[in-house]
């Protein structure tokens, strides 16, 4: 049941990324909520269900992305893969700690996009490339606390 | 030194080419997905467009005060205006100049946006069913907005003149400069392939060339913010500020060929 309400929760998520987060961009930059939740999925689940809602929200995202390759849904599973290994290796039970694996998460998310989409042979002036893998990361990160406690009250409600 | 058993490997030899096969499907996948999510967006969209209402309620009360004296002001440009086109009109008749065709249009509303920083596009609640074929232009009573590059049944996705991948032949009005203009991902455009000393100025404005067949001759796009030289000094380039406002694009039109 837990299972299937977080899987409504990132279908709303993605409806709230092509739809309403524009009215929430700073310096033309917006959040990313998918992999916000790519990160609770990863630290909450086991590493099969992690996967399965990292592969739903790759998919979601290269659907309304432009780009015959689904680059988003690659590396969304290889950052809940990632993020798994790492949660056995450490304990992340933090808020500041999630934050900073919201802000690196995003930014080699956004870092590798970015690399692909210039060798790409696509023109990016530099201080917008810079913009977008800086900003971003910073603006996801700073709104993970307000999805990530819903999210943590609705995996311990009984 | 590392022992990998004969079955996890077959294991993940099959997981690695499921997932490619899956990673180059998603194109497929586009269609039933938007046509399933066109619904739920529509109402995503009207909520979106109700909650700015009020929101901006003050805001828009000002806007509208000042358009309301701004429509006085045009209707009265716009009679001089149709005079003019009739005279024309008239002058070409006599001349036998061959008769353009008035653009064919069809509206459509604005669905969903681009989730990443790193494209710029839309997804319109018009597709094939509707005659939105790939490839044609969408536009406002502003100016050039963008062109279509899927065509779904019910949907089709635009992408933008700010997204980089896009190249619209133009010119300057001013003084027929050609130029290529494309996206940079900002708010503004630039225009590349100017000559080192480019007969271009600040506040000029730029259109359509129509050299290009995808995108009609004479559509405004913009007005000229800046102009620089390349790093490499051999051409120069001009930012554009595009007249439509595309972060907030609501409705489109379509332009059928």
């Amino acid at each position: 049941m837990k299972k299937f309400i977080f899987f409504l929760f990132v279908f709303l998520a993605g409806l709230l990324q092509v739809t309403i987060i524009n009215y929430f961009r700073v310096l033309t930059i917006k959040p990313c909520l998918f992999l916000i939740f790519v990160v609770i999925a990863s630290l909450t689940f086991e590493l099969k269900w992690a996967l399965i809602f990292s592969l739903f929200a790759g998919i979601f995202k290269d659907i309304f992305c432009i780009g015959a390759f689904g680059i988003n849904t690659a590396l969304f599973l290889l950052w809940s893969f990632l993020i798994v290994r790492l949660s056995r290796e450490i304990s992340i039970e933090n808020n500041v700690l999630r934050c900073g694996l919201v802000l690196i998460v995003v930014f080699l998310h956004d870092l590798f996009v970015g690399l692909i989409y210039v060798y790409s042979g696509n023109y990016v002036p530099l201080g917008i490339f810079l913009r977008i893998i800086t900003l971003q990361p910073i603006y996801t990160a700073l709104i993970l606390p307000l999805v990530f406690k819903p999210m943590k009250s609705l995996y311990y409600a009984k | 030194m590392f022992k990998i058993k004969k079955k996890n490997l077959i294991n993940l030899a099959v997981s690695v080419l499921l997932l490619t096969l899956l990673l180059s499907a998603i194109p497929v996948l586009r269609a039933p997905f938007l046509s399933v999510l066109k619904f739920p967006l529509n109402i995503l969209t009207f909520i979106r467009s109700e909650a700015g209402a009020l929101i901006f309620y003050h805001r828009n009360f000002r806007q509208n005060e000042i358009l309301k004296g701004e429509v006085d002001f045009l209707r009265n440009k716009l009679n001089t205006h149709n005079e003019l086109i009739l005279e024309n009109s008239r002058l070409k008749q006599i001349l036998s100049f061959k008769q353009k065709s008035p653009l064919r249009l069809r509206a459509a509303r604005v669905i969903g946006q681009s989730p990443d920083n790193w494209s710029s596009s839309v997804i319109i609640d018009k597709g094939e069913s509707n005659g939105i074929r790939r490839g044609m232009t969408a536009i406002t009573f502003l100016g050039l907005v963008g062109k279509v590059i899927e065509a779904q049944e019910f949907t089709s996705k635009i992408m933008l003149i700010t997204d980089p991948n896009i190249g619209v032949s133009a010119i300057n009005q001013r003084s027929r400069q050609e130029g290529l203009v494309s996206g940079t991902l900002g708010t503004n455009l630039i225009m590349r392939y100017l000559p080192e000393e480019p007969d271009i100025k600040v506040n000029d404005t730029i259109i359509t060339s129509g050299l290009n067949t995808a995108y009609p001759k004479g559509l405004l796009i913009g007005y000229v913010a800046v102009v620089g030289r390349e790093f490499s000094g051999l051409s120069s380039y001009a930012i554009i500020k595009p007249v439509v406002n595309l972060s907030d694009i609501e409705e489109v039109f379509i332009v059928i060929p």
